[in-house]
């Protein structure tokens, strides 16, 4: 595949910065894993599933935006624009080690928010990547033409925790 | 004032970041990420609006209090930078208010929003004004009756907090919330511009 040039502009009237046509905003890790904390302490509604949700379907958007703008067709193709565009926005070294439709597998060997967690709070024995269970929702879903909320992704081994890499399982529901 | 805003945002506008071989984007002495603005706003959006009406104001807190926390330290880290001393620090005559308005145009330049120091009181009270943001963007018919802007509240009190509430603390115990801010006026509330008052914090 080759390389992927994420298109950038910056509206000098409204002070914005744009990525994909879209308003791309820089934060720190401080703020991600603050979002991350408040998800993971709201169990009254499930917030943890909410803001998995809302990157699915955030992310789902620009990965399908994306396919559409460069004319990708196959799934190993657009996985691994998934890949590029997980690591361009900062979120880390993301790997599908395997995908289908029905189900699939992903490692991740640098996490920013895994990483940012701990550097703030130290480990923790619950994974905290509501994103990336999120992301992987939307990258499945963009590639095989389907929907996030066909997918249930689940971490089943977390950097937060000490492992050298984090591992999810991807599976529709 | 030797600040000129408008130099800076078009100077730092133009600083870009991208991961590196890791996929990380360690600037700034912080990890930073670059995400859609409406992956912030849905969650703020919905987690608001679904928890019980009495925990909404807790809620607000929290997510004042995530921006809160990365104004100061990813604020601390850019006016330590050598972008800032190639470009803000020539300007900077009058320490720490020229710093102020200097940081202020550096939020503008990072997108966050087209804002600007309205009214500064040194050491005691300072009025932000912004006249376009992204928290302003999810309503699109009507208006908020609530003002929604919680990532710049949180950014305006920890400007302060670099300024006039002593030495920056990289453990954040001291140093931080040391001032607080309000949201008085809202784009989302039908406002023609956000105005965000920043004052000490009681103790």
């Amino acid at each position: 595949m080759k390389e992927v040039v994420f298109e950038r502009a910056f509206d000098p009237r409204r002070c914005r910065h744009l990525l994909e046509g879209r308003t791309s905003v820089l934060h720190c890790h401080h703020y991600s894993t603050l979002y991350t904390q408040l998800a993971d302490d709201c169990t009254m509604l499930d917030a943890r599933g909410l803001l998995a949700r809302v990157s699915a379907e955030t992310f789902f958007e620009i990965l399908s935006g994306l396919q559409r703008k460069h004319g990708w067709h196959s799934p190993a193709e657009r996985l691994a624009a998934a890949e590029r565009y997980y690591a361009f926005a900062g979120l880390g070294k993301l790997k599908i080690v395997s995908a289908g439709p029905d189900a699939g597998e992903a490692e991740l060997e640098r996490s920013h928010i895994d990483e940012g967690w701990v550097r703030k709070w130290g480990r923790r024995n619950e994974p905290v990547n509501f994103i990336t269970q999120g992301f992987l929702a939307a990258a499945f879903a963009a590639a095989f033409d389907r929907t996030p909320s066909d997918y249930a992704v689940r971490e089943i081994v977390s950097m937060v925790s000490g492992a050298d890499r984090s591992r999810f399982l991807v599976a529709r529901g | 004032m030797a600040i000129d805003r408008k130099r800076i945002i078009d100077a730092l506008s133009k600083v870009t970041v991208a991961g590196d071989e890791n996929g990380l984007i360690p600037a700034f002495g912080v990890l930073v990420n670059q995400l859609p603005a409406d992956f912030w706003n849905g969650f703020a959006q919905r987690l608001t609006h679904l928890v019980d009406s009495d925990l909404r104001e807790a809620a607000e807190l929290l997510l004042v209090n995530a921006a809160h926390e990365c104004g100061y330290h990813t604020g601390y880290g850019i006016i330590t930078s050598e972008e800032w001393k190639s470009v803000v620090a020539p300007m900077v005559e009058k320490v720490p208010e020229d710093v102020l308005h200097g940081a202020v145009a550096v939020l503008a330049a990072w997108g966050w929003a087209n804002a600007e120091v309205a009214e500064l009181a040194p050491g005691e009270r300072m009025v932000v004004r912004a006249y376009d943001y992204y928290e302003a963007d999810p309503v699109v018919c009507g208006r908020a009756r609530r003002p929604q802007a919680f990532m710049l509240r949180g950014v305006c009190a920890a400007f302060m907090d670099l300024a006039y509430g002593g030495p920056y603390d990289p453990t954040g115990a001291t140093g931080l919330r040391t001032f607080t801010c309000v949201q008085t006026k809202g784009i989302e509330c039908g406002d023609p511009y956000g105005e965000f008052v920043v004052t000490r914090a009681r103790t």
